[in-house]
């Protein structure tokens, strides 16, 4: 049995690559748990093993990826979920269960040995982000994919999940996934950002926040010239209003929307296509964290709910920290520049970094995150899509849990029959809205709106309690672990 | 100052429940909850109808069994008012009376199968003892390690999400007020009268005052310089993926803790007892958080559910905690307090499986009648000693 290791690491992104290799070189024994069957996270993710087809984005982390790998005292465990945080709630000291040893947490994982607890004196969550789902009529049809979802597709293993494409939402992804579905030989219909072209345009003093973002803007700059090349049409304050098919999406409907988000009557038109791509941005992941008890708090320009942390990334419970997207969606660079500084600021906890070595090291990391965070400010803020897009896309009928199969009608007369219901966790318990196989990761952001519309901030609405497993787990496998 | 014939504290099944009562003889009266309405063990409990007594009741020896038993009267009359509850309240509660079975694994845990039996039928319960052939055509889901069960064919779940609203929506309908997220901080008489003071200042005044508000029963009554001996217990749930219908009975063990049900949706729900962690604070109990979930409760109901081996591939996808309140005797706290006109007390016990009981009991001493079963046995007066004034 290995020994336990100093610090468990919840995803091995950009955030969770950069704090292990940090860890690692430090001395302080790691282990990395991720989904995924390689490291990379969802921006540089790699192939299977025996894939030789690294795409521009792989190339981009390879630098990291190597970096991580090399350094001392990592170990990894892939195709692996943390499930659960233990014995957070209560000071340790009085935790009535078998304790953990002094100043430990414990994570139950689920692993492809079986369940495991790990019991390490450090956690921290860099679980990143999930595209951000938004329902509206036939968004649950086969063929109506999310942008990341078309980009895992692509980047893991070659595969295109349709011949001809439309891509619609208003995240600056949707260039970058189009460009890359034109290089695997997709026809990319059109690409359609909700928003109009002048809010999207940057003023000067976001240009030079911008500045400090160089590779973001080459990035971008390429995926137009490829786009161009390519006769792509891209359309501003355009939005995909509705889906339809028979057994999967064969065309969908697109609205001319006005400048605040609403769609204007009369301005539609029919696409033929298989597959639908939604790119309206990210919602951290931060179920975990949630279980765990880490407070968090509403920044919608962020994601909505992100993890609340001090100057080191150090959450509300003791021993657990959280960087990357979890703190707040801003992208691979900046967390990677968060893994570092969360690592120095393990470190310190740790007793392996003293307070002015830590600050020292720290300092070249936090002028650089104030760089990275200018950045976000001026430019992804601009990306969320409009309340009144949102509202105007969810009908009646619209199917909002997908799990559970309730629609955006059964929550609002489920509201109006209980007048008295006004929080998310209220609502799931009376229309099992949130209490399917994803907990609510789906169906979680339109809830609250739902509710929040009976004229409840959104502080007042909360959100769902994540609850342990926060990913499925066989039953098996914990009455397993009860007979160690 | 709003005025009330009757302020019931607390938005949970049993407070609700009264209302409805009430509202229905034409009281004017005022639910108040802290939180959101059914948002406590009322919502959070697995649904259980179990009306055999439990694992928790038997596993202290003979004379506590005994003790505990004398609920079985309200256990029978509850049976029969789930049968007609969703007749009475016009709405879907999820109740199916299919039949709850108590098993046993051990020679030991068939002897005291019997005993409990024994004892059950005394009260006039219609348990049965199966065995072999029987018992495993009408349970062929059960684990080969299996050796007897109690049947009890008016055991199975109602629907603890739909329950309480269901209770509110016809309290509401004859009249009731309901008003959330507001705490009562001040109780005392003063001429004649109750009052109540809210956090936010706001005052009610009413000739009656029900205290049924769970685990927060106890300090309500403090409130009103009154001990009641009522104590809170953090209990484990947990839900698997919907599956075809496996399980149309409710499953319990009498040498474990266990309950397993399936729900109208298809998922399984697990729970029997599994404890939770009060969060404490300072070094003292806070009340307002959910407890803590422990791994080995997780594990441990996970393990007990061997007794039905088809459930044990399924993924679970959530557990959750929630408090229940335990007397000493683990009888209800029913009825009048002492010395303290126009104050009653509902909780302890089995408060959702016998929460329409209750309810029905206590609104007819409130309105003045003779209900038709004696609260001798679950008064607040049995624990007089506490209280010197």
């Amino acid at each position: 049995m290995n020994p336990e290791p100093d610090v468990v690491v919840v995803g091995a992104g950009p955030a969770g690559l950069a704090a292990a290799a940090v860890l690692g070189r430090h001395g302080a024994r790691v282990l990395v748990v991720d989904e995924q069957q390689r490291p990379g996270g969802q921006i540089y993710r790699q192939p299977p093993t025996g894939f030789t087809r690294p795409d521009r984005h792989a190339r981009a982390g390879q630098a990291l990826l190597a970096e991580a790998a090399a350094a001392p005292n990592v170990g990894w465990l892939p195709d692996s979920t943390a499930w659960g945080v233990f014995g957070t709630r209560a000071g340790l000291d009085d935790y009535a269960g078998p304790a953990p040893g002094p100043g430990r947490i414990r994570v139950g994982v689920h692993t492809p040995a079986g369940g495991r607890m790990l019991e390490p004196a450090a956690l921290l969550l860099t679980a990143g982000a999930y595209d951000l789902p938004v329902p509206f009529p036939g968004w649950t049809l086969p063929g109506v994919l999310t942008a990341g979802g078309v980009q895992t597709f692509v980047k893991a293993q070659g595969l295109l999940p349709g011949r001809r494409v439309v891509l619609a939402g208003g995240h600056p992804l949707l260039l970058v996934v189009a460009a890359q579905l034109v290089e695997a030989g997709a026809t990319v219909v059109e690409v359609a950002f909700s928003q109009h072209l002048r809010t999207l345009v940057p003023g000067p003093r976001d240009l030079l926040a911008a500045l400090g973002s160089a590779g973001k803007l080459a990035e971008g700059a390429a995926a137009l010239a490829t786009l161009h090349r390519a006769r792509v049409p891209i359309r501003f304050g355009t939005a995909v209003s509705s889906a339809a098919g028979a057994d999967a999406v064969t065309s969908v409907t697109l609205s001319r929307v006005d400048p605040a988000g609403a769609p204007v009557a009369g301005g539609e038109r029919a696409l033929a296509c298989d597959v639908l791509a939604l790119g309206y941005g990210f919602v951290p992941s931060t179920e975990l964290a949630r279980q765990a008890g880490c407070a968090v708090r509403w920044r919608p320009a962020e994601g909505g709910w992100v993890v609340e942390h001090d100057e080191w990334l150090r959450t509300s419970v003791p021993g657990v920290s959280a960087a990357g997207e979890l703190t707040g969606v801003a992208g691979a660079e900046q967390a990677e520049v968060e893994g570092r500084l969360a690592a120095y600021g393990i470190l310190r906890e740790l007793g392996r970094l003293d307070a002015a070595r830590a600050r020292t090291l720290a300092r070249p990391v936090r002028r650089l995150l104030a760089r990275r965070r200018r950045f976000a400010a001026a430019v992804l803020s601009r990306f969320a899509p409009a309340a009144a897009l949102l509202d105007a896309l969810l009908t009646d009928d619209t199917v909002v849990c997908r799990c559970e199969e309730v629609r955006a009608g059964d929550i609002s007369r489920a509201l109006c029959d209980h007048p008295h219901l006004g929080t998310a966790n209220a609502v799931k318990l009376l229309t099992r809205a949130g209490m399917g196989l994803c907990q609510g990761r789906s169906c979680a952001p339109a809830v609250c709106r739902l509710v929040a519309q009976t004229g409840r901030t959104a502080q007042q609405v909360g959100t769902f309690t994540a609850q342990a497993p926060v990913k499925p787990v066989p039953l098996a496998v914990l009455a397993a672990d009860r007979a160690v | 100052m709003a005025r009330y014939d009757a302020v019931v504290v607390g938005g949970g099944l049993l407070g609700c429940a009264v209302a409805w009562h009430l509202a229905r003889a034409g009281t004017r009266v005022l639910v108040v909850e802290k939180d959101q309405l059914n948002r406590h063990a009322s919502g959070q409990n697995a649904g259980s109808l179990h009306f055999q007594l439990e694992y928790r009741m038997v596993e202290h020896g003979d004379d506590a069994a005994r003790l505990a038993a004398r609920a079985l009267p309200l256990h029978l009359d509850a049976m029969r008012a789930w049968a007609g509850l969703e007749t009475d309240l016009g709405r879907p509660c999820g109740v199916a009376q299919r039949g709850g079975l108590m098993l046993a694994e051990t020679p030991a845990q068939v002897a005291a199968l019997d005993r409990k039996a024994a004892l059950e039928r005394e009260y006039g319960l219609d348990v049965e003892i199966l065995e072999g052939e029987r018992l495993r055509e009408l349970a062929p889901y059960l684990a080969d390690s299996v050796r007897a069960a109690a049947l009890l064919p008016g055991e199975g779940k109602a629907n603890p999400r739909l329950v309480t609203p269901a209770f509110a929506h016809a309290a509401t309908a004859h009249g009731a007020e309901i008003r959330t997220g507001h705490r009562v901080t001040a109780l005392h008489r003063d001429g004649g009268r109750w009052h109540l003071t809210g956090a936010d200042g706001r005052l009610d005044t009413a000739d009656t005052v029900v205290l049924a508000a769970g685990v927060w029963t106890t300090e309500l009554a403090a409130m009103a310089d009154v001990r009641l001996p009522a104590f809170p217990v953090g209990l484990t749930m947990s839900a698997t993926a919907r599956t075809a219908p496996l399980l149309p009975h409710l499953v319990q063990h009498v040498g474990r803790r266990l309950s397993m049900k399936q729900t109208g949706e298809g998922n399984i729900l697990l729970g029997g007892g599994w404890p939770a962690k009060l969060v404490t604070r300072h070094g003292r109990v806070d009340l307002d958080h959910n407890p803590e979930l422990r791994y080995e409760s997780l594990t441990g109901n996970a393990d007990a559910a061997r007794v039905v081996p088809a459930v044990m591939g399924l993924p679970v996808i959530r557990s959750w905690t929630g408090m229940t309140t335990l007397t000493p005797d683990q009888l209800p706290l029913l009825g009048p307090i002492p010395r303290r006109p126009g104050l009653y007390a509902a909780t302890g016990g089995s408060a959702f499986t016998l929460g329409p009981t209750y309810a029905r009991l206590l609104a007819a001493t409130l309105l003045g009648g003779q209900p038709d079963l004696s609260l001798d046995d679950y008064s607040p007066a049995r624990f007089g000693a506490l209280n010197f004034v």
